[in-house]
Protein backbone atom coordinates (compact mmCIF):
# COMPACT_ATOMS: atom_id res chain seq x y z
CA UNK A 1 0.00 0.00 0.00
CA UNK A 2 1.09 3.24 -0.99
CA UNK A 3 1.01 6.45 1.22
CA UNK A 4 -0.06 9.20 -0.79
CA UNK A 5 0.45 12.91 0.16
CA UNK A 6 -1.98 15.45 -1.05
CA UNK A 7 -0.63 19.13 -1.17
CA UNK A 8 -2.71 22.05 -1.57
CA UNK A 9 -1.43 25.93 -2.01
CA UNK A 10 1.74 26.87 -3.51
CA UNK A 11 5.64 25.87 -2.85
CA UNK A 12 6.18 29.46 -1.31
CA UNK A 13 4.10 29.02 1.38
CA UNK A 14 4.56 28.08 4.46
CA UNK A 15 3.33 24.54 6.21
CA UNK A 16 -0.05 25.15 8.12
CA UNK A 17 1.11 26.10 11.42
CA UNK A 18 -0.70 24.67 14.69
CA UNK A 19 -1.22 25.25 18.21
CA UNK A 20 -0.55 28.87 19.55
CA UNK A 21 2.52 29.74 18.00
CA UNK A 22 1.34 29.36 14.92
CA UNK A 23 -1.92 31.72 15.68
CA UNK A 24 0.40 34.09 16.93
CA UNK A 25 2.57 33.73 13.80
CA UNK A 26 -0.30 33.85 11.63
CA UNK A 27 -1.67 37.72 13.16
CA UNK A 28 1.78 38.80 12.78
CA UNK A 29 2.22 37.79 9.65
CA UNK A 30 -0.76 39.61 8.85
CA UNK A 31 0.02 42.53 10.81
CA UNK A 32 2.93 42.98 8.99
CA UNK A 33 1.24 42.52 5.50
CA UNK A 34 -1.18 45.49 6.58
CA UNK A 35 1.42 47.95 7.49
CA UNK A 36 3.36 47.50 4.72
CA UNK A 37 0.11 47.74 2.78
CA UNK A 38 -0.84 50.90 5.00
CA UNK A 39 2.83 52.29 4.35
CA UNK A 40 2.95 52.12 0.92
CA UNK A 41 -0.36 53.64 0.68
CA UNK A 42 0.65 56.16 2.37
CA UNK A 43 3.89 56.89 0.94
CA UNK A 44 2.05 57.13 -2.27
CA UNK A 45 -0.41 60.21 -0.92
CA UNK A 46 2.71 61.47 -0.12
CA UNK A 47 4.08 61.53 -3.57
CA UNK A 48 1.01 61.86 -5.50
CA UNK A 49 0.19 65.40 -3.20
CA UNK A 50 3.91 66.63 -3.42
CA UNK A 51 4.15 65.78 -7.31
CA UNK A 52 1.53 64.22 -9.24
CA UNK A 53 -0.45 67.64 -8.21
CA UNK A 54 2.40 70.08 -9.05
CA UNK A 55 3.05 68.12 -12.35
CA UNK A 56 -0.71 69.06 -13.27
CA UNK A 57 -0.89 72.29 -12.18
CA UNK A 58 2.42 72.87 -14.32
CA UNK A 59 0.76 71.37 -17.23
CA UNK A 60 -1.88 73.38 -16.66
CA UNK A 61 -0.19 76.62 -16.36
CA UNK A 62 1.07 76.25 -19.63
CA UNK A 63 -2.20 75.80 -21.19
CA UNK A 64 -3.28 78.84 -19.44
CA UNK A 65 -1.23 81.15 -20.47
CA UNK A 66 -2.01 80.79 -23.67
CA UNK A 67 -5.39 81.05 -22.88
CA UNK A 68 -4.91 84.54 -20.74
CA UNK A 69 -3.02 85.90 -24.00
CA UNK A 70 -6.00 85.31 -25.74
CA UNK A 71 -8.22 86.42 -23.51
CA UNK A 72 -6.54 89.87 -23.31
CA UNK A 73 -6.84 90.15 -26.97
CA UNK A 74 -10.49 89.99 -26.62
CA UNK A 75 -11.30 91.86 -23.79
CA UNK A 76 -12.55 95.47 -24.24
CA UNK A 77 -11.12 98.41 -22.08
CA UNK A 78 -13.99 101.48 -21.83
CA UNK A 79 -13.13 104.67 -19.76
CA UNK A 80 -16.08 105.18 -16.92
CA UNK A 81 -16.45 108.63 -15.04
CA UNK A 82 -16.32 108.24 -11.41
CA UNK A 83 -17.52 111.17 -9.19
CA UNK A 84 -15.85 111.45 -5.95
CA UNK A 85 -17.32 110.27 -2.50
CA UNK A 86 -18.63 112.70 -0.59
CA UNK A 87 -18.06 112.46 2.82
CA UNK A 88 -20.12 114.80 4.25
CA UNK A 89 -17.65 115.92 6.41
CA UNK A 90 -15.67 119.02 4.56
CA UNK A 91 -18.26 121.88 3.74
CA UNK A 92 -17.84 123.25 0.13
CA UNK A 93 -17.24 126.99 -0.52
CA UNK A 94 -19.75 128.89 -2.25
CA UNK A 95 -17.57 129.30 -4.83
CA UNK A 96 -15.58 126.41 -5.39
CA UNK A 97 -16.52 124.31 -7.94
CA UNK A 98 -17.79 121.32 -7.30
CA UNK A 99 -15.12 117.87 -7.44
CA UNK A 100 -14.44 116.62 -10.82
CA UNK A 101 -15.23 113.27 -11.91
CA UNK A 102 -12.28 110.95 -12.23
CA UNK A 103 -12.11 108.79 -15.14
CA UNK A 104 -11.34 105.00 -14.20
CA UNK A 105 -9.79 102.66 -16.42
CA UNK A 106 -12.34 99.18 -16.72
CA UNK A 107 -12.07 96.41 -17.88
CA UNK A 108 -14.69 93.81 -19.40
CA UNK A 109 -15.42 90.96 -16.80
CA UNK A 110 -13.34 87.89 -17.50
CA UNK A 111 -15.52 84.15 -18.31
CA UNK A 112 -15.71 82.51 -15.28
CA UNK A 113 -13.20 79.61 -15.53
CA UNK A 114 -10.66 81.30 -17.81
CA UNK A 115 -7.49 82.72 -17.35
CA UNK A 116 -7.27 86.53 -17.33
CA UNK A 117 -4.49 87.66 -14.81
CA UNK A 118 -0.86 86.86 -13.68
CA UNK A 119 0.64 87.62 -10.35
CA UNK A 120 3.97 88.09 -9.79
CA UNK A 121 5.67 88.45 -6.34
CA UNK A 122 9.69 89.46 -7.11
CA UNK A 123 10.42 88.22 -3.48
CA UNK A 124 9.05 84.85 -3.85
CA UNK A 125 11.56 82.38 -6.25
CA UNK A 126 8.45 80.67 -7.96
CA UNK A 127 6.06 83.75 -8.48
CA UNK A 128 8.73 85.65 -10.12
CA UNK A 129 8.13 84.73 -13.00
CA UNK A 130 4.50 84.75 -12.62
CA UNK A 131 1.43 82.37 -11.84
CA UNK A 132 -2.03 82.03 -13.73
CA UNK A 133 -5.09 83.36 -12.42
CA UNK A 134 -8.54 82.68 -12.84
CA UNK A 135 -11.55 83.93 -12.63
CA UNK A 136 -13.26 81.60 -9.85
CA UNK A 137 -12.31 79.55 -6.68
CA UNK A 138 -13.95 76.28 -7.23
CA UNK A 139 -11.59 73.12 -6.20
CA UNK A 140 -11.00 72.79 -10.14
CA UNK A 141 -9.97 76.74 -10.82
CA UNK A 142 -7.26 76.10 -8.07
CA UNK A 143 -5.81 73.01 -9.67
CA UNK A 144 -5.58 74.87 -12.59
CA UNK A 145 -4.02 78.31 -11.28
CA UNK A 146 -4.55 80.97 -8.58
CA UNK A 147 -8.19 81.67 -8.51
CA UNK A 148 -10.08 85.10 -8.33
CA UNK A 149 -13.47 85.33 -6.10
CA UNK A 150 -16.02 86.25 -8.27
CA UNK A 151 -17.82 89.21 -6.94
CA UNK A 152 -14.72 91.33 -5.93
CA UNK A 153 -12.85 93.98 -7.44
CA UNK A 154 -10.94 92.79 -10.36
CA UNK A 155 -7.13 93.55 -9.72
CA UNK A 156 -6.20 97.37 -10.37
CA UNK A 157 -10.04 98.69 -9.42
CA UNK A 158 -11.21 99.95 -6.89
CA UNK A 159 -12.41 98.08 -3.52
CA UNK A 160 -10.62 94.56 -2.46
CA UNK A 161 -9.87 92.21 -5.03
CA UNK A 162 -9.68 88.74 -3.57
CA UNK A 163 -7.00 86.13 -4.72
CA UNK A 164 -6.57 82.14 -3.72
CA UNK A 165 -4.29 79.74 -4.23
CA UNK A 166 -2.72 76.39 -3.23
CA UNK A 167 -0.07 76.53 -0.42
CA UNK A 168 1.44 72.54 -0.21
CA UNK A 169 0.08 70.98 -3.45
CA UNK A 170 -0.91 71.58 -7.10
CA UNK A 171 2.20 73.56 -7.42
CA UNK A 172 2.08 75.20 -4.52
CA UNK A 173 1.96 78.90 -5.53
CA UNK A 174 1.67 80.70 -2.37
CA UNK A 175 3.76 78.52 -0.20
CA UNK A 176 6.01 80.99 0.89
CA UNK A 177 3.15 83.83 1.16
CA UNK A 178 4.11 84.01 5.45
CA UNK A 179 7.34 84.67 4.00
CA UNK A 180 6.08 88.25 2.80
CA UNK A 181 6.70 91.49 4.81
CA UNK A 182 5.34 94.94 4.86
CA UNK A 183 6.15 97.06 2.01
CA UNK A 184 7.02 93.88 -0.74
CA UNK A 185 6.17 94.78 -3.70
CA UNK A 186 3.14 92.63 -5.45
CA UNK A 187 2.48 92.52 -9.16
CA UNK A 188 -0.58 91.68 -10.85
CA UNK A 189 -1.17 91.98 -14.53
CA UNK A 190 -4.02 91.63 -16.46
CA UNK A 191 -5.38 93.55 -20.02
CA UNK A 192 -5.30 96.90 -18.63
CA UNK A 193 -1.71 96.84 -17.51
CA UNK A 194 0.59 95.77 -14.74
CA UNK A 195 -1.05 96.76 -10.77
CA UNK A 196 1.50 97.25 -8.44
CA UNK A 197 0.37 96.42 -4.44
CA UNK A 198 2.16 96.86 -1.46
CA UNK A 199 2.35 94.11 1.48
CA UNK A 200 0.60 96.22 4.61
CA UNK A 201 -0.62 93.57 6.79
CA UNK A 202 -1.05 89.76 7.36
CA UNK A 203 -3.49 87.89 9.41
CA UNK A 204 -4.34 84.36 10.33
CA UNK A 205 -7.99 83.78 10.52
CA UNK A 206 -10.55 80.83 10.54
CA UNK A 207 -11.28 79.54 7.14
CA UNK A 208 -14.50 80.72 7.08
CA UNK A 209 -13.66 84.38 7.85
CA UNK A 210 -15.65 86.17 5.03
CA UNK A 211 -14.74 89.32 6.24
CA UNK A 212 -11.31 89.76 4.94
CA UNK A 213 -12.97 89.20 1.56
CA UNK A 214 -15.14 92.50 2.25
CA UNK A 215 -14.75 95.83 -0.07
CA UNK A 216 -12.10 98.61 1.66
CA UNK A 217 -11.90 101.65 0.43
CA UNK A 218 -9.01 102.43 -1.99
CA UNK A 219 -7.94 99.97 -3.68
CA UNK A 220 -6.45 96.37 -2.03
CA UNK A 221 -5.45 93.31 -2.89
CA UNK A 222 -6.17 90.14 -0.43
CA UNK A 223 -3.92 87.20 -0.76
CA UNK A 224 -5.41 83.72 0.94
CA UNK A 225 -4.01 80.58 1.35
CA UNK A 226 -4.36 77.36 3.59
CA UNK A 227 -2.41 77.79 7.18
CA UNK A 228 -0.92 75.97 8.50
CA UNK A 229 1.26 74.31 6.49
CA UNK A 230 -0.36 70.73 5.41
CA UNK A 231 -3.72 72.35 6.87
CA UNK A 232 -6.71 73.39 5.67
CA UNK A 233 -7.57 74.38 8.97
CA UNK A 234 -6.98 78.05 8.72
CA UNK A 235 -6.58 80.77 6.15
CA UNK A 236 -3.76 82.84 6.14
CA UNK A 237 -4.50 86.14 4.89
CA UNK A 238 -2.21 89.31 2.97
CA UNK A 239 -3.72 92.50 2.60
CA UNK A 240 -1.87 94.50 -0.07
CA UNK A 241 -2.82 98.34 -1.57
CA UNK A 242 -2.31 99.47 -4.84
CA UNK A 243 0.63 101.37 -4.95
CA UNK A 244 1.05 102.21 -8.78
CA UNK A 245 -0.52 101.09 -11.81
CA UNK A 246 -3.43 102.18 -14.70
CA UNK A 247 -5.85 102.97 -12.50
CA UNK A 248 -3.64 104.34 -9.50
CA UNK A 249 -4.28 108.11 -9.64
CA UNK A 250 -7.91 108.28 -10.19
CA UNK A 251 -8.23 106.05 -7.23
CA UNK A 252 -6.32 108.36 -5.47
CA UNK A 253 -8.26 111.24 -6.40
CA UNK A 254 -11.64 108.81 -5.64
CA UNK A 255 -10.84 108.10 -1.74
CA UNK B 1 -0.90 37.30 -2.65
CA UNK B 2 -0.43 39.18 -5.65
CA UNK B 3 0.71 35.83 -7.32
CA UNK B 4 -2.74 34.19 -6.07
CA UNK B 5 -4.53 37.01 -7.09
CA UNK B 6 -2.78 36.38 -10.80
CA UNK B 7 -3.36 32.15 -10.96
CA UNK B 8 -7.28 33.22 -10.48
CA UNK B 9 -6.99 35.33 -13.72
CA UNK B 10 -9.10 32.99 -16.16
CA UNK B 11 -7.31 32.46 -19.89
CA UNK B 12 -4.49 32.21 -21.15
CA UNK B 13 -0.62 33.95 -20.19
CA UNK B 14 -1.44 36.77 -22.92
CA UNK B 15 -4.76 37.35 -21.73
CA UNK B 16 -3.99 36.95 -18.02
CA UNK B 17 -1.44 39.98 -18.46
CA UNK B 18 -3.58 41.94 -20.46
CA UNK B 19 -6.05 41.76 -17.64
CA UNK B 20 -4.02 42.74 -15.47
CA UNK B 21 -3.05 45.57 -17.03
CA UNK B 22 -6.23 46.39 -16.81
CA UNK B 23 -6.76 46.21 -13.32
CA UNK B 24 -3.70 48.16 -12.22
CA UNK B 25 -4.29 51.11 -14.03
CA UNK B 26 -8.29 50.58 -12.85
CA UNK B 27 -6.88 50.94 -9.24
CA UNK B 28 -3.95 53.25 -10.74
CA UNK B 29 -7.07 56.07 -11.89
CA UNK B 30 -9.48 54.88 -8.46
CA UNK B 31 -6.17 55.64 -6.30
CA UNK B 32 -5.82 59.16 -7.90
CA UNK B 33 -9.22 60.19 -7.66
CA UNK B 34 -9.18 58.83 -3.60
CA UNK B 35 -5.71 61.27 -3.14
CA UNK B 36 -7.25 63.58 -4.48
CA UNK B 37 -10.10 64.00 -2.65
CA UNK B 38 -7.91 63.09 0.62
CA UNK B 39 -5.81 66.26 -0.33
CA UNK B 40 -8.04 68.63 -1.39
CA UNK B 41 -10.31 67.71 2.21
CA UNK B 42 -7.31 67.59 4.83
CA UNK B 43 -4.27 69.38 3.32
CA UNK B 44 -4.87 72.07 1.33
CA UNK B 45 -8.10 72.94 -0.21
CA UNK B 46 -6.71 75.35 -1.81
CA UNK B 47 -7.21 78.74 -0.06
CA UNK B 48 -10.47 79.90 -0.35
CA UNK B 49 -12.01 81.33 1.65
CA UNK B 50 -15.21 80.46 3.23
Amino acid sequence: MTETTETTGTPEESPPAVGWGGLALRIARVTGWTLVWLGALTLGFVAHQLWITSWFAQHNQGELGEERVAQWASTSITEVEVAPADDGETAQDPGEAPPQPVVLKVESPPELHAAFALIRIPSIERLADGWNVVEGVTLADLKTGAGHMPDTALPGQPGNAVISGHRTTYGQPFHELDQLKPGDRIEVETALGTHVYAVRETRIVAATELSVTEPRDGAWLTLTTCHPMFSARQRLVVFAELVAGPNFDAIQELT
Amino acid sequence: MIARLYRMLPGPTAVRILVSIVIVAGLLVGLHFFYDWLGNTILDTGGAVG
